[in-house]
């Protein structure tokens, strides 16, 4: 009985109690909780989520046209990134009317509150885009106090669809290399279907609340693909070729260990959203897609992939 | 505990690692590495607690003093103009100075505070420049024409983003270069740059998944504006009497180039416009190859000598010229158009006058503006033209301000990444080894990471960085599978249970690999380090780190 030893530290118990008379604080939930009879209909919960996002993205795709919110450096023009005491508001409020398609982004460091950065994005060109900041503000811009990103429509589509390709391929590599260390056929297209669901249940979450993707972004969802299905992989070996105590067992054990992997990781992504926010825009956008992907891998690994590895050894005997 | 081959080769690692990180001398850098062996084998033999924490402290005091005390004293030469006197003395880029006149330099401070002391001065003098690599002595009355930067203490290199620096991707429009031209481009396009005299610049040629080529270009220390107008233009130059061509760019027609001694180049005067602003001229002095001079004997012998100017008016002070001006052309641009004088008449002259100007605001505006085309014309009339036109399809620059502070905040939230996942661990552990155990692996992996980028000299830039978290994060992850398996109480050995835990950190390896494999291609490699180091970050981690951590664990459950 292995998933007792690190609660009990302080709790005497005996080991040859059934798991569901435990005293333990968590284990406690689950005492009245008939996992048999219920598996079967915790898997319907991730499905609600993920038909949502499905739907959501779809519908993201009849409003733009495409997947996702793409920013500059995916659909091509510009983005200025300026620092330094200046009247933003005034700025943000003057380039819209100039410019149709211009977004904004304020960059701050969430300990001082001080503003670090201020990002204009439009499909412009650099020099009129600059000639315009530089009027309202009525300064210069130089390498010093600004950053300039241009990227070419044609160069930048080109880009979308590599990284959607290159994901695609990560996507199939991933799925192989389940394939091949788990050699069934269910058991592995459960992890590679909840590795589906953890990209897009964030996708859905970021085009929700408008935050346009970078390529670093896209790079992100790349990464999530591998790093998602770790819990999957733990939660199917455990379930699958561990030795000993009952199913049941195996997977809650499975379900301590990979809990407090991913609300580890978790817990290491937030900081950057509310301790030290002053970081550059790639990097916050890899570490929220990430935060995201993790959560979304809670539910499909513990309530998708759990109940169809549950429901595949119930089928084939293993217990 | 006893020193396991796996916990050597971790111990090694982390040697090496902190060896090609620090930016000291070879001797210090080996005695670093000994230490380092010696001091965690020590560690692992000595059984009382407390002089193994004195130990340990021993360790990072030394670690320390030799940063602090070897950091090489001097300014590294970042940049040489060609051509000029410290060049042809020998100068290059990357030498070190140590000492100018036998006054020591330690900091770009002294170097300023010493040079400024010395020049602009009317006479020549006796400077001597002395570096790692040897002295240097020259009598000159101008300004060495080197740029030099502190030395920095790690072999670390951070990217545009965080560095700061200006990036181009350029292609030519409608083309497809063969390789050898691929590679005319990136000399051509380098060698721009150089006679520019611009430090740290990187020209490469990628390529992406759709099969397009492009020249990658990263500087330091310009701005988009001037890297577009060095890089994106096809840089034809000619020089024209009528239809005819005199000379073009390029060393076939130009011998050489006057550029930085003041008697044959610089700006000549500088005058208020009618409208307020400035206009200064700038004229500089070229040699002309045999051929190309003979070419002008030949197109000035047919021009009639003329008193007055197409309009009819006499020519100021009574001067006589030819009938056909001399214009100078950039990229089917006329830059500026030049009498000829009549003793030019069928003369092979080899030596030629180019001017042009510069206009701005202010004065100083239209000096800088004129200083900067002629170094721009001189550029081209030395590299000669591209065969054809380019475009510029992606510009950026970064200011090197912002990337100190994200530098910053990163190693500040590395730390409390690093804070927060200790305590995590300790809280569900309650195991001063295990906690300390997993937080030396971390630390591991990210050093051994650090120290395979330092040597493969890779430019970190902000994603890499957040490749190297990720890469520790599923590190974690795979401690805490090793560790649940190795203190579960099912009726196995301590062997299957950790080699069970391998299968499921040997699988998540390959996962991760698998998927971050695409982005090598994709993009045109440009997150190809976000790629990399988190790859190199989980093979660091199941080569060298992990099994050591399976063992380290074996001996403390033991």
């Amino acid at each position: 009985m292995s998933e007792e030893k690190i609660e009990s530290n302080n709790i005497e118990k005996s080991h040859e109690q059934h798991h569901a008379s435990h005293t333990n604080g968590k284990l406690n939930l689950f005492k009245n909780f008939d996992y048999n009879k219920w598996y079967k209909f915790m898997f319907i919960i991730p499905l609600l989520f993920l038909l949502l996002s499905v739907f959501y993205i779809g519908l993201t795709y009849s409003r733009t046209g495409d997947f996702i919110l793409k920013d500059v450096s995916l659909s091509g023009g510009t983005s200025i990134t300026i620092h330094g005491d200046f009247d933003y508001a005034k700025l943000e409020s003057e380039l819209k009317t100039q410019y149709e398609d211009i977004s904004f982004k304020k960059l701050s460091d969430i300990s001082s509150g001080k503003q670090i950065a201020f990002i204009v994005e439009s499909s412009a060109e650099p020099e009129p885009l600059k000639a315009s900041i530089e009027n309202i503000l009525g300064t210069t811009l130089t390498t010093e106090n600004s950053s300039t990103e241009f990227s070419g429509p044609a160069l930048s589509s080109s880009f979308y669809k590599q990284l959607i390709f290159a994901l695609l391929i990560s996507f199939i590599l991933m799925s192989i290399v389940i394939f091949i260390l788990f050699r069934t056929f269910i058991p592995s297209m459960a992890v590679i279907f909840s590795a589906f669901a953890d990209i897009v249940m964030p996708l859905a979450v970021i085009n929700y609340f408008g935050i346009r993707l970078s390529t670093a972004g896209i790079a992100a969802f790349l990464m999530l693909i591998g790093y998602s299905v770790d819990t999957d992989i733990l939660l199917t070996t455990r379930a699958l070729k561990k030795k000993g105590g009952t199913l049941n067992h195996r997977i809650f054990g499975a379900f301590k260990t990979g809990i407090f992997m991913t609300s580890t990781a978790l817990f290491a992504v937030l900081p950057a959203f509310f301790i030290v926010t002053g970081l550059p825009d790639s990097f916050r956008q890899i570490f929220l897609i990430l935060a995201l992907g993790l959560s979304a891998d809670i539910i499909n690994t513990w309530l998708t992939n759990a109940s169809i590895i549950k429901w595949y050894c119930e089928k084939h005997d293993i217990k | 505990m006893k020193l396991t081959w796996k916990i050597w080769v971790l111990v090694f690692a982390l040697a090496f690692a902190a060896m090609s990180v620090l930016n000291i001398p070879i001797m210090y850098n080996i005695l670093l590495g000994i230490l380092i062996i010696s001091i965690l084998a020590t560690l692992s033999f000595v059984q009382e607690k407390s002089t193994r924490i004195f130990l340990l402290i021993l360790t990072g005091v030394a670690i320390l003093a030799i940063i602090f005390f070897t950091a090489q004293q001097g300014v590294v030469i970042s940049s040489v103009t060609v051509d000029s006197t410290a060049f042809n003395e020998g100068l290059k880029k990357g030498m070190i100075i140590t000492a100018i006149n036998g006054n020591a330099i330690k900091s770009t401070e002294d170097y300023s505070s010493q040079i400024s002391s010395l020049f602009p001065t009317a006479n020549k003098t006796k400077l001597q420049v002395q570096t790692t690599t040897g002295n240097f002595i020259f009598l000159t009355n101008e300004t060495p024409a080197i740029s030099v930067s502190s030395i920095s203490k790690t072999n670390l290199k951070t990217g545009l983003d965080l560095s700061g620096g200006a990036r181009a991707m350029i292609r030519p429009v409608n083309l497809t270069l063969s390789s050898s031209e691929m590679a005319d481009l990136i000399s051509i396009t380098s060698s721009r740059l150089n006679t520019f005299g611009i430090s740290d610049v990187n020209v490469r040629s990628v390529s992406d998944l759709a099969g397009n080529n492009f020249v990658l270009i990263e500087v330091a220390g310009l701005t988009t504006d001037e890297l577009k107008d060095l890089v994106g233009q096809q840089g034809k130059f000619e020089a024209k009497i009528g239809n005819e061509t005199v000379f073009i760019g390029g060393e076939k027609d130009i011998a050489s180039v006057c550029r930085t001694d003041a008697t044959c180049a610089g700006i000549r005067e500088c005058l208020p416009s009618s409208d307020g602003s400035y206009y200064c001229s700038f004229s500089f002095t070229i040699y002309l190859s045999p051929l190309a001079a003979e070419r002008h004997a030949l197109i000035t012998n047919n021009l009639s000598v003329n008193s007055t100017d197409e309009n009819g008016t006499l020519f100021a002070g009574g001067g006589k010229y030819l009938s056909e001006r001399l214009n100078l052309i950039v990229d089917d641009k006329l830059v500026d158009t030049l009498l000829i004088s009549e003793g030019l008449k069928g003369s092979s002259t080899t030596q030629i006058s180019i001017s042009g100007s510069g206009t701005g605001a202010t004065k100083e505006d239209a000096y800088n503006a004129a200083k900067a085309n002629m170094k721009k014309l001189q550029t081209i009339l030395i590299t000669g033209s591209l065969p054809y036109k380019l475009e510029i399809v992606k510009l950026d620059s970064a200011s090197p301000v912002l990337g100190k502070e994200f530098t910053k905040n990163i190693i500040y939230l590395g730390l409390i990444v690093f804070a927060i996942v200790s305590t995590l661990l300790f809280i569900k552990y309650r195991k001063i080894k295990i906690t300390l155990a997993v937080i030396l692996t971390m630390f591991s992996e990210a050093l051994i990471t650090l120290g395979i980028a330092a040597l493969i000299k890779w430019n970190l830039d902000a994603p890499s960085i957040a490749g190297i978290i990720a890469g520790m994060g599923t590190g974690v992850n795979d401690q805490i599978v090793i560790i649940d398996e190795s203190i579960s109480e099912e009726q196995e050995n301590l062997k299957d249970k950790i080699k069970r835990a391998f299968f499921i950190i040997v699988g998540a390896f390959f996962t991760i690999i698998a998927a971050m494999l695409p982005l090598f291609w994709a993009g045109a490699g440009l997150l190809r380090g976000f790629a990399l180091t988190t790859i190199i970050g989980v093979t660091v981690g199941i080569l060298i780190t992990r099994p050591a951590f399976g063992d380290i664990i074996k001996r403390i459950q033991e």
